[in-house]
């Protein structure tokens, strides 16, 4: 499952939730369109056939629903009502009569006007609306099948009465136009994110190769100043080691002479004698130094000898230390040099901050990982408070780690000590 | 609503005379009858007041009613005019004349199936000569 961190996938990815995304809202919105086009369209045409072709139509006794009216009615304007998606016309009387019909049966059959559909009569607007089929006056709907739109608007008898138009359009027209409004945005929408996930895609390939290759230069940059540190340290090491240290072993034991020679005083022997032990005391300080700016040669000495060396100070200082090494025999020189590198800088800051009086420092294998662990019982801090220059040490060692692949974390609270965790793969 | 089964048809063979005052013309009127078959149909016939045939076919057609009234006067060229009155109104009118061959012109007209009985009145004159057929679907 790497590759789902791969940012190329992620986009793919994101593109295409964003496509689906935009697939849905376009059909949504293309739904609502082309079902508002569609009841505009039938309203505009319910009112082009009820006032241009109804109306005029119309015949005298109809209202009073005279049979030679209704067969007037039925001869002359049936053919030119019933065209396109209209399925049905009715024409009403204020008091809900069916004036007449294309189905025959509803004639001179009385259903009472809803509010709306009085609303229309008495001001003379248009209303739309999908028919409800278990109204018994929209019965014979039924057997049309599918939703039906009615449309209503007046119309004038020639005696001068309101009447009522009333359209059906079947819904085939609706289902019709959202296609239609759906392949003309569709593609535009699909097309235009599309391309733009096209052209998008090898400049984002590009991006992610910059960025891995600074990363991987940055890497280089990190290993090639640890490399440069590890030099200079060795250098230093070895100067002091051949110099210094060697000239004041030399001087010590050259004053060691001097002082048993018989013929010298004993208050100059004594002063001698300190001025030995002075030496003898700077040299070993030298050599814990030399240590601490070089570390020994892991491999040959052993990790878990190195990491006593790390903490002898602490035991120095009167601290509890348990040490306890293992897995470290068959890892890489790379993953070992960190957890000593981090064990020192840990062990440091322990002494420097803690007020520890019982310190634990574990080494183990966890599957494919080093597993270093510093735990002690000090004062603690709060990790949101600690300025940073406090932990410059670590903060520096845990972009080292995360370079190796690795983690580090530190967990403490005021009062509860500290533990530091530092995973790094063995390789 | 109206049935559309024969049984319940009301049909009437109409002596026209005593509804119309048209004694001397019309002399008679045969029986209707509903024939077989799918569709409901009725056909009236009877004389006119001076010789002539006069017949009246009603059928349903898809909520409408077919209308077929006929004169045979067996004479060539003769202008009628007629009227087919549905439920007492006028539904249409007009003049058609007799053709050479068999001496008799045909009208058909389709009028609304209403609800309950339709009666309907066709009616044709020429010369003094009164045709008058009646059918109650």
């Amino acid at each position: 499952m790497r590759w789902l961190t791969n940012p190329v996938v992620q986009f793919l990815a994101a593109g295409f939730v964003a496509l689906v995304i935009v697939v849905l809202a376009t059909s949504a919105l293309s739904r609502d369109a082309a079902d508002e086009e569609a009841i505009h369209d039938a309203r505009e045409l319910t009112k082009v056939l009820g006032r241009s072709v109804a109306q005029p139509a119309v015949p005298r006794g109809l209202i009073d629903g005279k049979a030679s009216a209704i067969d007037r009615m039925d001869w002359h304007v049936l053919d030119r009502l019933l065209v396109g998606d209209v399925r049905r016309i009715k024409i009403w009387a204020a008091d809900g009569t069916v004036l007449y019909s294309d189905q025959t049966e509803l004639i001179g059959a009385v259903y009472p006007l809803d509010e709306e559909e009085l609303d229309a009569l008495r001001s003379g607007g248009t209303d739309a609306e999908i028919s409800d089929l278990s109204k018994p006056e929209n019965r014979f709907e039924r057997e049309l099948g599918g939703d039906l739109l009615e449309v209503y608007t007046r119309i004038t008898s020639p005696e001068g009465e309101p009447l009522l138009f009333e359209a059906y359009f079947a819904s085939d027209q609706i289902q019709q136009q959202r296609e239609e409004v759906l392949d003309r945005f569709l593609p535009i929408s699909l097309g235009s994110l599309i391309g733009l996930m096209l052209l998008t895609t090898p400049l984002v390939l590009l991006l992610t190769r910059r960025l891995a290759r600074a990363a991987r230069e940055r890497e280089g940059l990190l290993q090639a100043a640890v490399r440069s540190s590890d030099a200079e340290r060795l250098r230093i090491a070895r100067d002091l080691h051949d110099g210094v240290v060697q000239d004041l072993a030399g001087s010590s034991y050259a004053l060691s002479t001097v002082a048993a020679r018989p013929a010298v005083d004993a208050g100059v022997r004594d002063e001698l004698d300190g001025v030995g032990r002075s030496l003898r005391t700077s040299m070993r300080s030298l050599r814990s130094l030399l240590v601490e700016i070089y570390p020994p040669d892991l491999h040959t000495g052993g990790l878990a000898a190195a990491l006593h060396d790390v903490v002898a100070p602490l035991s120095a200082a009167g601290v509890v230390v348990d040490v306890d090494v293992s897995g470290g025999e068959t890892a890489g020189d790379g993953a070992v040099a960190l957890v000593w590198r981090v064990a020192q800088e840990g062990v440091r800051n322990v002494a420097r901050h803690a007020s520890a009086t019982r310190v634990s420092l574990t080494v183990h294998r966890e599957d494919a990982l080093l597993v270093l662990e510093i735990v002690d019982d000090g004062r603690g801090f709060d990790t949101a408070v600690v300025p940073p220059e406090d932990h410059f040490g670590l903060r520096t060692l845990e972009g080292l780690v995360r370079e190796s692949g690795g983690a580090l974390e530190v967990e403490s609270a005021p009062g509860e000590g500290t533990t530091l965790r530092m995973e790094v793969p063995v390789g | 609503m109206k049935t559309s089964h024969p049984l319940t048809r009301v049909v009437a063979a109409v002596a026209a005379t005593s509804v119309l005052g048209l004694a001397p013309l019309v002399v008679a009127a045969t029986p209707a009858h509903a024939s077989g078959g799918d569709d409901d149909r009725v056909i009236n016939t009877g004389s006119c007041s001076s010789g002539a045939r006069w017949k009246l076919k009603v059928k349903t057609d898809d909520g409408r009613l077919e209308v077929e009234g006929e004169v045979d006067s067996n004479r060539a060229g003769q202008a009628w005019g007629w009227t087919l009155r549905h439920n007492g109104s006028v539904s249409a009118r007009g003049t058609s004349t007799t053709t050479a061959r068999s001496g008799s012109f045909e009208v058909e007209r389709k009028i609304v199936n209403l609800a309950g009985t339709d009666r309907v009145v066709f009616r044709a004159t020429y010369a003094g000569q009164t045709c008058v057929g009646v059918v109650n679907f």
